[in-house]
């Protein structure tokens, strides 16, 4: 049984005519803004090409020493909670107010989970001297491509990370907000316009994976 | 409700075994086409997040610009940048 | 009694001025907390100004240093971060904002009949998100600056320099989310807050500049962001991307960082032209020849800038292949620029041409570009720019564009709004008299670095060989000239702002719908949301407003 709560929506802001103008523009400035944070990305991933193809054996060599386990865990996780969060967007059109609560805290420790994942296997690779710049070691002639492609993936993952945490922050400030009753089918563009931006977060994981874990595995 | 809570289901569904699969396929020697397919799962994977997810269907039709330039963009800097390196040798020190 | 009466009681009094948007609320915080575009486009106003003046002060003395051979006014080092500072400090700080953030951010709501930006509040954080860069990286050039070239070049700016590199990297890196956030606004409005009968091509030029600039903010900007953070980690952690005995490659820097930084001179050519756009059809009441092909040019400029950025790399040791791409593109970016060039000149012809100041600054604008813009063919020519590179002829090359290019369509589109914003109006006299002086100070400063570029003279040194002490003379020269005209709008303007006649809504009889409102506007800009009927720059016979 929905528990639909009539909660009344602000009026829009005086630049915007309707409420209706207001949720597409929130809707159409987030999609601007991600297509920014693709190029953002982007420079990183230009780096990780052009030494991916100067230095193929290092890059595969030092691709067998990233933590697939945690690696592959970390990619479901993100994974399902970009299915909680595309719940979350659901129950918010459909005026649920206690699923849409659940997911996104779903959502938020999924995040979580993933930056605890994170964590534990950076301070893995530190106790391994894989951490350019902070007594990186390795025995191996292709020393200077690994630790090339360990500054990559430490820089790659760290942005991402980043990208997450505040993500996480944003969904339970959301989760809070839809405890209160803020959010219904006539207004919830804010939920909205925080799911485009957690599933481009899952997005840009998406392609570091193979990149980053899937390297050099074969033999 | 229901028939939502199906399509995610689905979806996630279809998510773990892509990832399954570029799993699996990592440890199959296929040469140089070893990151192509990996490449091409994960945008099979992307797919599914921009169109089911994110909706990019059912936006107006000004969000398809935007997504579609910021990748026209990365082309552009990933081919350009392709004319130098691609035609130059500069690795001194592996 | 209005508000402000009440306020300040002991004020003498004074005729009260009408509500306007600066008459709503004298508090700091009503200032510091504002929504209103108006508003921060002012805040904008007093934070570019300032960083212009302290780059200014760079340049002058730089000038100076210039005018003995053997440099000796200044130490090497000293040199190096004097220009250091100036290259970034106008750059970030005064050219890339400059008009979108003052011009733009007051004149858009208005020219498109809204009553706002699309996200208000987003524009004020871009506003600090600016000042925070700023400030940041004035600590960076105040504790000692830094001595690597606004370009930052690797590995000298990451393992050998020795300065601020760090936090001036961080200054500007923030400052960059201004950038994108300012354009991401302007997009989204432009997009989907025109008034009812604005259709596209009933925009006036302007917006269309602002638009195509706004796409470069958005999408080179980010690619910078992430290249000073490379950089800076690499500096912080010698990791060896940028550096080749670890197997890193110094060119990879050069490459991000000029796929942004050639599209940023994009970002800050298209406003002025923009402006020039708006200011000619005015000036020789008529409409702009060729609107259509003005409107995609500045579309194509900004599209076609991204193509172009391995130019400034043909001499770093790029492939020859690339530097052959590379150079035919930057061929075709001028085409663009060329179709305005001639669209403007056939605006003016048979028009009824007079001089007001904002005119002769676009005039100025015209020849000056026009200038600036063919010497860019000459060093888009790879057999050229082999041996001008580096030279001074590169200086001259930019500083036509950039200062007599986009600083002269500044002035001229500070004049031309100064009634609307400020509801006062400036002394023609000193102000043609200001224009004037800029011209041939501005051409005194700079074409003598043609020559010595042409003859060789080296880019970047303190020091030179005596044989090229005479234009270095003559530019100098021309530089005491072009900073006296630079200060005399403080006096000129300011003195408007306490004794300049009152503007009314339309002094300059202008077709566009910001000139329908009083002048200084109402916060809200337009009692009522006009109703757009036809197209801008309808001055034949008579000037008609676009809502009428």
């Amino acid at each position: 049984m929905p528990d639909v709560v009539a909660s009344a929506a602000a009026p829009p802001e005086p630049q915007f005519a309707s409420l209706r103008q207001q949720s597409e523009v929130a809707s159409i400035g987030i999609w601007a803004f991600l297509a920014t944070e693709v190029l953002f990305f982007g420079g990183m991933l230009l780096a990780y090409a052009v030494f991916r193809k100067a230095y193929p054996l290092g890059f595969a060599e030092a691709g067998r020493e990233t933590k697939i386990v945690i690696g592959t865990i970390n990619t479901m996780v993100l994974l399902t909670s970009s299915v909680t969060m595309a719940g979350a967007v659901y129950a918010a059109e459909g005026g649920r107010r206690r699923l849409l609560t659940l997911l996104l805290i779903l959502t938020a420790a999924l995040g979580l989970a993933f930056v605890g994942l994170k964590g534990l296997e950076y301070s893995k690779e530190y106790e391994e001297h894989l951490v350019p710049g902070i007594d990186f070691a390795f025995a191996s002639p292709h020393a200077n491509a690994i630790q090339l492609f360990f500054f990559l993936y430490f820089m790659m993952t760290g942005v991402h990370a980043v990208h997450l945490t505040i993500g996480i922050i944003v969904v339970l400030v959301m989760a809070v907000r839809a405890g209160r009753g803020a959010f219904s089918p006539a207004y919830h563009s804010p939920v909205e316009v925080t799911g485009l931006y957690w599933h481009f977060v899952d997005l840009v994981w998406i392609f570091l994976y193979p990149l980053i874990y899937l390297n050099g595995r074969v033999g | 409700m229901a028939r939502e809570a199906v399509r995610l289901a689905a979806a996630w569904g279809a998510l773990m075994v892509l990832l399954g699969s570029t799993l699996g396929l990592s440890y199959v020697q296929l040469g140089s086409m070893n990151i192509a397919v990996a490449l091409t799962i994960a945008t099979a994977k992307a797919l599914i997040v921009v169109f089911l997810f994110m909706k990019l269907a059912r936006a107006v039709p000004l969000t398809w610009v935007f997504a579609a330039a910021g990748l026209f963009w990365l082309l552009i800097m990933f081919g350009l940048a392709a004319t130098d390196y691609g035609a130059r040798l500069w690795v001194i020190a592996s | 009694m209005t508000a402000a009466a009440e306020l300040l009681p002991g004020l003498p009094s004074r005729p009260i001025e009408p509500e306007s948007y600066l008459s709503d609320g004298f508090t700091l915080r009503s200032w510091l907390l504002t929504h209103d575009h108006k508003r921060i486009a002012i805040l904008y106003f007093a934070s570019i100004s300032a960083f212009f003046f302290i780059g200014g002060a760079a340049a002058t003395v730089i000038r100076l240093h210039l005018i003995d051979p053997a440099g000796s006014l200044v130490s090497a080092d000293t040199y190096n971060r004097l220009f250091t500072m100036h290259g970034v400090i106008m750059v970030w700080f005064f050219l890339i904002p400059s008009i979108p953030t003052t011009l733009g951010n007051f004149v858009i709501p208005m020219m498109i009949g809204a009553h706002d930006l699309a996200f208000p509040r987003l524009n004020l954080t871009s506003w600090y998100l600016f000042v925070t860069g700023g400030l940041l990286t004035l600590y960076a050039v105040l504790a000692g600056g830094l001595d690597t070239g606004w370009t930052f070049y690797t590995p000298f700016s990451t393992a050998y320099s020795n300065g601020h590199v760090v936090i001036a990297l961080l200054g500007i890196f923030v400052a960059g989310f201004s950038s994108i956030l300012t354009g991401l606004n302007f997009i989204v409005t432009i997009h989907r807050l025109r008034a009812p009968g604005m259709t596209w091509y009933r925009m006036p030029v302007f917006l269309w500049s602002l638009y195509s600039t706004s796409v470069i903010l958005m999408l080179a900007t980010p690619v910078l962001a992430i290249t000073l953070a490379l950089t800076a980690v690499e500096r912080l952690l010698h990791v060896g991307i940028f550096d080749p005995a670890l197997g890193g490659d110094p060119l990879l820097f050069q490459h991000l960082f000029w796929f942004y930084s050639h599209p940023a001179v994009y970002i800050m050519i298209l406003p002025g032209m923009g402006v020039v756009s708006e200011i000619i059809p005015c000036f020789a009441r008529k409409p702009i020849f060729g609107y259509r092909f003005i409107v995609w040019a500045s579309v194509s400029i900004a599209v076609i800038g991204f193509l172009v950025w391995g130019h400034h790399m043909f001499v770093a040791g790029e492939s020859v292949f690339s530097a052959l791409v590379f150079s035919l593109l930057s061929f075709a970016v001028a085409v663009p620029s060329a179709i305005k060039v001639f669209n403007w000149t056939a605006t003016l012809h048979g028009g009824w041409i007079t001089f007001e100041a904002p005119m002769l600054y676009a005039l100025g604008f015209i020849g000056l570009f026009t200038t600036g813009g063919l010497t860019g063919l000459f060093v888009a020519t790879l057999a050229f720019d082999v041996h001008a590179t580096d030279t001074y002829f590169v200086i001259a090359h930019f500083h036509y564009i950039m200062v007599g290019g986009m600083v002269t369509a500044y002035f001229a589109g500070l004049h031309y709004w100064w009634p609307k914003i400020t509801g006062r109006l400036y002394s023609e006299w000193w102000a043609q008299g200001a224009a004037i002086l800029i011209f041939f100070g501005f051409n005194l400063t700079f074409f003598p670095q043609f020559i010595l570029g042409y003859l060789g003279m080296p880019r970047r040194y303190h020091a030179y060989p005596p044989e090229f002490q005479a234009w270095n003379i003559l530019s100098s020269a021309g530089a005491s000239i072009l900073a006296v005209a630079y200060v005399l709008p403080i006096f000129y303007l300011g003195w408007s702002l306490f004794r300049g006649e009152r503007a009314g809504p339309n002094p300059w009889g202008a077709t566009g719908l910001e000139w329908q409102t009083p002048s200084p506007p109402p916060t809200e800009n337009f009692a009522e949301t006009p109703t757009v009927r036809r197209g801008p720059y309808q001055y034949e016979p008579e000037p008609v407003p676009q809502n009428a």
